[in-house]
């Protein structure tokens, strides 16, 4: 094991990317993001890490393409935002993803309709083609950040990921953190090679990315979009095999790297939380179970890739689900509730109520989640859910 | 300063595939050809989109319309941080990708000063859909986007002089070129790759397509802009040294530009005049900044 140190979530958030020798580093500030950009300046400062070069870019956007030309060209590459500052990157993002450029992105939640957090800027971002990735504390955002690299470069994946990790009660709140040693890193993480090389003198030279190509050609449109598909998909297994390597070389789990279940054996209902609300409502669950009521957690960690085959084996182990969405597409609703019915639809038919709170930063308390676990125990009894949302 | 390649000495060699898929007469594809013969092959190129030009035989990479800037900084620092920095980043965008929507990420990256060569090939308006008005659209041009009529004399606003602009941000090395003048321009090519910062170079390509004029006159329309004091051909280095690289004892009249092209057969001689006076009022300013060495705005 390597040192601990207590640190706020975005020291922890800068410290996995130098621990992961990131190469080049592009961001602009934005709160809550702010001071990882600062933490990146310092290392780059330092003179610690040779070689690295931190850009102070002008905007999201322009880090968003610096980053992505960085990695194509070779370099291990790292950016990071916030909320609007995500937004401003849409663009770009695409680029990246249908690039299948493989690089890492923090995501401070910072909601879309005020500074305080909540899931909307991620949340927006969903046809972006990217992994999205979203955890509770800053020993989990240390070793996320470090093992998307690895499941970003794999060559079955080799798509971007966005580690979400909310604003503020995270990423300004210092909580020990664990740092593991460089040469058990190094050892895990290898250097990163680009499928193909853009150097002139390289034999392997693919030329990089050819432009213009391809268009008018008798092709399949879809083809693209059909390997895009699969490889995002398929990042489940990728996903489950680092986690599970981390543990076994770090010693820490995160349930399987899709979800992390807490109490769910024997529970009668599970409620599902993303980000930190999901520490209060473990909370929650210890004192519903106390009191002889079996409400299990069940934290969903990757959300793109969906969890369907580990929520497939949960909804037939319990008799209700109550989703909390900590964002909402008006119009459409929680984008977990959703997501978690077309997975179960025709698979398993348990109510599932589909809860939507904790929005621009309105505070989720473990009382709160205790009505959720009550109110899901009630809907199994009556065998059907309330309309969602259902507002908490 | 640049010095001009002597016609034996310039490469026989070609590094642009042919055919291409330009157009009649492109001046775009010229200026490619021009430029890859001369540039070498320790490169990556740039792209943003535009018209196709000349696909080159060199690697290359390319991002969003609005994203050449740091498309460009990404790679020199990816560059930097692997040790290779023998290999240049170069840019071969067109004017909308430089002076429109992509203006943003480029001055910054000048401001940062990145080791980065940035060459337009400027035909002054989008022609890659259909001629729509650009940044780089002449006044009283008539574009896509400008059309002329009983409430418009086609384009408003002057050009975006982005040489003089970008010299304000001190950037190393900046000049404007032509293909009807090959050895200068080959000569600003070979000269700027090598120069650590932020360098660009502006090249007058004529679109025969969007100014409507004969595609067999593409050089002569683009002799006629630099002999007649539109398209001076200078460069200017660190924001201050300026050197006029072509002056005529003379300037023809503006109208020997004019008038091949149809985008401006509806200007009035009032009009006309205005341009006139301007061109030459800038091009005794130039005169003025070459005696004394020095940008004069």
């Amino acid at each position: 094991m390597g040192d601990y140190e207590v640190m706020v979530g975005n020291k922890a958030c800068a410290v996995a990317c130098k621990l992961a020798r990131v190469k080049v580093a592009a961001a602009f500030p934005i709160t809550p993001q702010t001071t990882i950009t600062e933490y990146l300046a310092e290392i780059a400062a330092s003179g610690e890490m040779p070689g690295f070069e931190f850009v102070n870019c002008e905007g999201e956007l322009p880090a968003q393409v610096i980053v992505s030309s960085a990695a194509r060209v070779g370099a291990r590459s790292f950016t990071c935002t916030s909320g609007p500052g995500l937004l401003y990157m849409h663009h770009p993002m695409q680029e990246t993803a249908s690039g299948r450029v493989p690089i890492v992105m923090a995501v401070v939640h910072r909601g879309v309709k005020s500074m305080q957090p909540d899931h909307s800027d991620l949340m927006s971002q969903q046809w972006q083609g990217w992994l999205h990735l979203y955890v509770e504390n800053a020993q989990e955002i240390l070793d996320t950040i470090v093992m998307s690299y690895k499941i970003a470069e794999d060559k079955r994946v080799r798509l971007p990921v966005a580690v979400g990790y909310d604003g503020y009660v995270l990423s300004y709140t210092a909580e020990p953190v664990d740092i593991p040693d460089q040469a058990i890193i190094d050892g895990f993480l290898p250097p990163y090679k680009p499928p193909s090389s853009m150097f002139y003198d390289d034999p392997e030279s693919g030329g990089g990315r050819r432009r213009g190509g391809g268009d008018g050609e008798d092709r399949d449109g879809n083809t693209a979009w059909k390997i895009h598909h699969s490889a995002a998909e398929g990042a489940e297994t990728v996903i489950k095999e680092v986690f599970a390597e981390w543990n076994k070389l770090i010693g820490r789990k995160y349930g399987n790297g899709m979800v992390e279940e807490y109490r769910t054996d024997g529970a009668d209902v599970v409620m599902t939380a993303m980000g930190t609300v999901a520490g209060s409502a473990a909370a929650a669950v210890d004192k519903l179970w106390k009191d002889g009521k079996k409400v299990g957690l069940v934290k969903v960690r990757s959300f793109l890739p969906f969890p369907r085959n580990d929520f497939k084996a949960i909804a037939k182990k319990v008799q209700a689900i109550g989703v909390f969405d900590r964002s909402i597409q008006p119009g459409m609703g929680g984008p977990v509730y959703h997501a978690l019915r077309t997975t179960l639809y025709d698979e398993v038919h348990v109510p599932i109520a589909g809860f939507v709170g904790g929005l621009s930063g309105k505070e989720v308390k473990v009382d709160d989640f205790i009505k959720v676990g009550e109110k899901t125990l009630a809907y199994a009894k009556a065998k059907k859910a309330d309309a969602h949302p259902i507002w908490v | 300063m640049s010095k001009p390649i002597p016609r034996p000495q310039v490469p026989m060699e070609e590094r642009v595939i042919t055919p291409g898929s330009t157009c009649q007469g492109c001046g775009a594809a010229m200026a490619a050809r021009l430029t890859f013969k001369v540039i070498g092959p320790n490169i990556i190129r740039h792209g943003v989109p535009c018209c196709p030009d000349q696909t080159s035989m060199t690697p290359s990479t390319g991002s969003v319309f609005e994203g050449g800037g740091p498309c460009l900084t990404g790679t020199s620092r990816a560059l930097k941080a692997l040790g290779r920095t023998d290999i240049k980043a170069v840019a071969f965008f067109g004017d909308g990708g430089t002076y429109d929507i992509g203006l943003g990420g480029i001055m910054a990256a000048a401001q940062r000063n990145e080791n980065v060569f940035v060459i337009t090939k400027d035909n002054e308006a989008y022609m890659n859909t259909g001629g729509q008005h650009s940044g780089g659209s002449p006044k009283y041009a008539e574009t896509a986007t400008d059309p002329v009529g009983p409430a418009s004399r086609g384009n408003p606003s002057n050009k975006f002089q982005a040489a003089l602009a970008f010299a304000a941000l001190g950037v190393p090395y900046l000049a404007t070129a032509s293909v009807a003048f090959p050895e200068d321009l080959m000569a600003k090519v070979k000269y700027a790759k090598d120069i650590i910062g932020f360098r660009m170079l502006l090249i007058a390509t004529p679109c025969p397509v969007g100014w409507r004029f004969d595609p067999a006159k593409t050089i002569e329309v683009a002799r006629a802009g630099v002999q007649s004091g539109l398209w001076p051909l200078y460069e200017i280095e660190n924001g201050t040294t300026f050197k006029l690289n072509y002056k005529p004892k003379e300037l023809k009249p503006i109208t020997e530009y004019l008038k091949p092209q149809a985008r401006f057969r509806h200007m009035t001689e009032t009009e006309i005049n205005e341009i006139q006076v301007a061109t030459t009022k800038r091009w005794e300013k130039f005169l003025k900044a070459d005696e004394a060495n020095q940008v004069l705005l």
